[in-house]
C-alpha cells in the first residue's frame, strides 16, 4: 500500500508508508480540559518539537541522537522542557478571566546555543529562552557547598572556583512580554525572516513588533470599521512571507487572502494583492460563508505559494495569480450535506490547521474522528490515516482509513453518521526536512514517521 | 451530533435543511431559530467569539434577505411554509438590530485601554500608532430597542452590563487596568514576575506619579 509523503531530500517514486512511531500523553478517557493540546510546533532544525496546552503550559520534546547501533531507527523524542508560560489572568475592567490557553508557539531561528520560542495566549504574547545548564561551579569563597554564606574571618585563602559537570538541567525563562497590544484575540504569531521583528493578529488588528522592544507595537493592519455595527469580517490568520521581510498576508472570514507590502505604507489597510475565489453559484448556501472562512494560512518553504485551509477543503495559490487557486483539496466532502448539523453544534466554526511538508510535495490537514488528511501535489494521491491507540504499535504500518458516504459500507470503512465529531484533529506539524509528522488528538501527541520500502 | 457509533435516524438528518435552490421551499425556521439562539449565546459572554458573532450576524442576515426576496416574490400566499407575519416584522427589524447590537459590542470595547476610537494614524515613516491612555470613558447611553424585536436585545445586553459599576469609570485615570498597562512598560526588560505583580504593587503606586507621566506621554498602554 503506498502512503503519501514527499522527500525531504530523496527523490520521487519511493513508495512512503507511515508508521506510528510515539504517542505522549495520558490514555485516561477522562480529558482534562486544560491538557488538550492547542498547538503543534517543529523549530527550525526539527530536533525540537514544542507543545502548548488549554491549561497554558509548553511542553518541549527533543530528538534524541540515532543509534548508531540501530541505523534504520529514527531518534525519538523525549520530553526536554516543561514549563508554564501563561497563567489566567482577570480583567478588572470587563470582568472577565483571560483564558491562558496557547493559541500560538512559533521558534526564533537559532543563534546561539540557547533555544528561543514565542508562545501567545489571547492577549499577551512572550518570549521565552530555553538552555542547557552542564556545568556548576564549585569553590566559592564566601559561600560553602550548601549556599551558606561563610564567615568572612575564616577565610584565610583565596581559591579560583573551578567547573564541575553535573547533570543535564534544562531552564525556561521568559526574556520579553508583550503585553495590552491587543483588544481582540490573539489568533496569530509570525517571525519575519529579518529575524528581529514578529507579527501579531487579532481579530481586527495585526501589530508589527521589534524583539527588543515591548513597550510599543506598530499598528499595520485594522480592519475596524468606524461604526462597529458594519462589521462583517474579521481577520482569521496571519503569516510574514518565508523570504521576504516586507510581504505579509492574512486571511479573513469571508475566505478571501489580502497580501500587503510594508514599503508601500506605514499602514497596510490597503492590500496589494487580494486572493478570492469566485463562488460557485451551483453550490450556494446559508452556509456558504462561513464554509469559506479561512482557519489557516501558510506559506510554502519556496515562498511562491500559499495554502489555505477552509471548512471543507485545502487550496494551494499562486501568489502570482489572485482570481483562483492552482490547486483544491477536497478534505471531507461528505460533510457538506450535514452542514445544518454541524452549524447546530458549532463544529462548523472549527478552526482546522494546515502544514507543507519541508520539499513543499505534500500537504496535510486534520479532519474528524482523529482522521488526518495527506495529499501529494506531484501524484495527486491522497491518503487518510487515523490517529489512535489501537494502532499505537511500536512501527506498526497505517492502515489507510476511508469514509462510507452513502449505499453499502464497505469492510473497514466508517459511515459518516458514525463520525465522532469531539475527536477532531486541528492541529498537525511535519518536521522540516524529514518525513515525520506530529499530530495532535485532543490531549495525545502521536508521532509518525515514515518507513522506507 | 450524538457520540460515536450512534446512528441518527435518516429523517432527523436530513430534517432541516435549507435548500436555497429550489426557490419554492422556504428556508427552515428552525434553521433561523437556532441562529438567534446562538446569537444570544454569543452576547451573553462578556467578550464574545468576534468570529462566530459576525459569521452567525452574517448568515442570518443572508436568510433575512431570502425570506424578503422570496415575501415580495411570486411566492403562492397560502404556501403552509411561509414565514408567518410576525417573522416578516422580526426580520425586518433584525438588521438594525443586529447592527445595534455590533455596536454597542463596540461601546464596551472601547472602555479597554487599548487605542480610542477617534484615534487617527500618524503620518510619516516610523508609522507608529502609540496607544495614549484614555482620558474620558465613552457614555453608556441608553440603546434604541426596537420594540418587536426587543426581546432579541434584552437578555443579552444586560447581561454584558449588569455587573458593570459605571461609578467606577466616571474617572478613567483611576481604573486598575490602566495602571497595570502602565507597570508593565516602566522597564525595558521587565521579567514576568513584574509584569504579572498582583494588585498590591499596582495599588501601591501614587496615583499623582502616574497623574505626572501621563501627562508627560512618557508612557504608552
Amino acid at each position: 500500500m503506498a502512503g503519501v509523503a514527499g522527500g525531504g531530500g530523496g527523490g520521487g517514486g519511493n513508495d512512503f508508508q507511515w508508521c506510528f512511531s510515539q504517542v505522549k500523553g495520558a490514555i485516561d478517557e477522562d480529558v482534562a480540559e486544560a491538557d488538550i493540546i492547542s498547538t503543534v510546533e517543529f523549530n527550525y532544525s526539527g530536533d525540537l518539537l514544542a507543545t502548548g496546552d488549554k491549561g497554558g503550559r509548553v511542553v518541549i520534546f527533543q530528538r534524541e541522537q540515532e543509534n548508531k547501533s540501530r541505523p534504520h531507527s529514527r531518534g525519538e523524542y523525549n520530553v526536554y522542557s516543561t514549563f508554564q508560560s501563561h497563567e489566567p489572568e482577570f480583567d478588572y475592567l470587563k470582568s472577565l478571566e483571560i483564558e491562558e490557553k496557547i493559541n500560538k508557539i512559533r521558534w526564533l531561528p537559532q543563534q546561539n546555543a540557547a533555544h528561543f520560542l514565542l508562545s501567545t495566549n489571547d492577549k499577551t504574547i512572550k518570549l521565552w529562552k530555553i538552555s542547557e545548564r552542564d556545568k556548576r561551579a564549585e569553590g566559592y569563597n564566601l559561600k560553602d557547598e550548601d549556599g551558606r554564606l561563610r564567615d568572612p574571618f575564616r577565610i584565610t585563602a583565596l581559591r579560583v572556583p573551578i567547573l564541575k559537570p553535573m547533570d543535564l538541567m534544562v531552564e525556561a525563562s521568559p526574556r520579553r512580554i508583550f503585553a495590552n497590544a491587543h483588544t481582540y484575540h490573539i489568533n496569530s504569531i509570525s517571525v519575519n525572516s529579518d529575524h528581529e521583528t514578529y507579527l501579531s493578529a487579532d481579530d481586527l488588528r495585526i501589530n508589527l513588533w521589534h524583539l527588543e522592544i515591548t513597550d510599543r507595537s506598530f499598528n499595520i493592519v485594522d480592519i475596524k470599521p468606524a461604526n462597529m455595527e458594519e462589521l462583517t469580517e474579521v481577520i482569521t490568520a496571519s503569516e510574514f512571507h518565508p523570504h521576504h521581510c516586507n510581504v505579509f498576508v492574512y486571511s479573513s472570514s469571508k475566505g478571501t487572502i489580502r497580501l500587503c507590502d510594508m514599503r508601500s505604507s506605514a499602514l497596510c489597510d490597503r492590500h496589494s494583492k487580494f486572493f478570492e475565489e469566485p463562488e460557485d453559484p451551483s453550490s450556494r448556501s446559508f452556509f456558504s460563508e462561513i464554509i469559506s472562512s479561512i482557519s489557516d494560512v501558510k506559506f510554502s518553504h519556496s515562498g511562491r505559494y500559499m495554502m489555505t485551509r477552509d471548512y471543507l477543503s485545502v487550496k494551494v495559490w499562486d501568489l502570482n495569480m489572485e482570481n483562483r487557486p492552482v490547486e483544491t483539496y477536497q478534505v471531507h466532502e461528505y460533510l457538506r450535506s450535514k452542514l445544518c448539523s454541524l452549524y447546530e453544534n458549532d463544529c462548523i466554526f472549527d478552526k482546522f490547521e494546515c502544514c507543507w511538508n519541508g520539499s513543499d510535495s505534500a500537504i496535510m490537514t486534520g479532519s474528524y474522528n482523529n482522521f488526518f488528511r495527506m495529499f501529494d501535489r506531484n501524484t495527486r494521491r491522497d491518503i487518510t490515516l487515523e490517529a489512535s491507540r489501537e494502532s499505537s504499535k511500536p512501527r506498526a504500518i497505517l492502515k489507510p482509513r476511508k469514509v462510507c458516504t452513502g449505499g453499502k459500507r464497505k469492510k473497514d470503512e466508517i459511515s459518516v453518521d458514525s463520525l465522532d465529531f469531539n475527536k477532531k484533529i486541528l492541529h498537525t506539524a511535519w518536521h522540516p526536512t524529514e518525513n515525520i509528522i506530529a499530530v495532535a488528538a485532543t490531549n495525545n501527541l502521536y508521532i509518525f514517521q515514515d518507513k522506507i520500502n | 451530533m450524538q457520540g460515536k457509533g450512534v446512528k441518527r435516524p435518516r429523517g432527523e438528518m436530513e430534517g432541516g435543511e435549507p435548500e436555497p435552490r429550489d426557490p419554492g421551499a422556504a428556508p427552515a425556521s428552525s434553521l433561523f431559530n437556532i441562529s438567534m439562539v446562538k446569537l444570544h449565546q454569543s452576547l451573553r459572554r462578556v467578550e464574545p467569539n468576534l468570529r462566530h458573532l459576525v459569521l452567525v450576524a452574517n448568515t442570518l442576515r443572508r436568510m433575512q434577505e431570502q425570506m424578503q426576496r422570496e415575501a415580495v416574490g411570486p411566492a403562492a400566499p397560502d404556501s403552509p411554509e411561509a414565514p408567518p407575519v410576525g417573522d416578516d416584522l422580526l426580520l425586518s427589524t433584525m438588521d438594525t438590530s443586529i447592527s445595534t447590537i455590533l455596536e454597542d459590542l463596540g461601546q464596551v470595547e472601547a472602555l479597554s485601554p487599548a487605542r480610542p476610537e477617534e484615534e487617527q494614524p500618524l503620518a510619516g515613516a516610523s508609522g507608529a500608532r502609540q496607544e495614549p491612555a484614555r482620558t474620558s470613558g465613552p457614555c453608556l447611553g441608553p440603546l434604541e430597542l426596537l420594540s418587536s424585536a426587543s426581546y432579541l436585545l434584552e437578555d443579552g445586553l444586560e447581561d454584558i452590563f449588569e455587573d458593570i459599576d459605571t461609578s467606577m469609570y466616571d474617572c478613567d485615570l483611576w481604573s486598575p487596568t490602566s495602571l497595570s498597562g502602565f507597570k508593565a512598560f516602566s522597564g525595558a526588560e521587565d521579567s514576568d514576575s513584574k509584569a504579572l505583580a498582583g494588585a498590591e504593587d499596582r495599588l501601591d503606586m501614587s496615583d499623582l506619579d502616574y497623574l505626572m507621566d501621563v501627562l508627560v506621554g512618557g508612557h504608552a498602554l
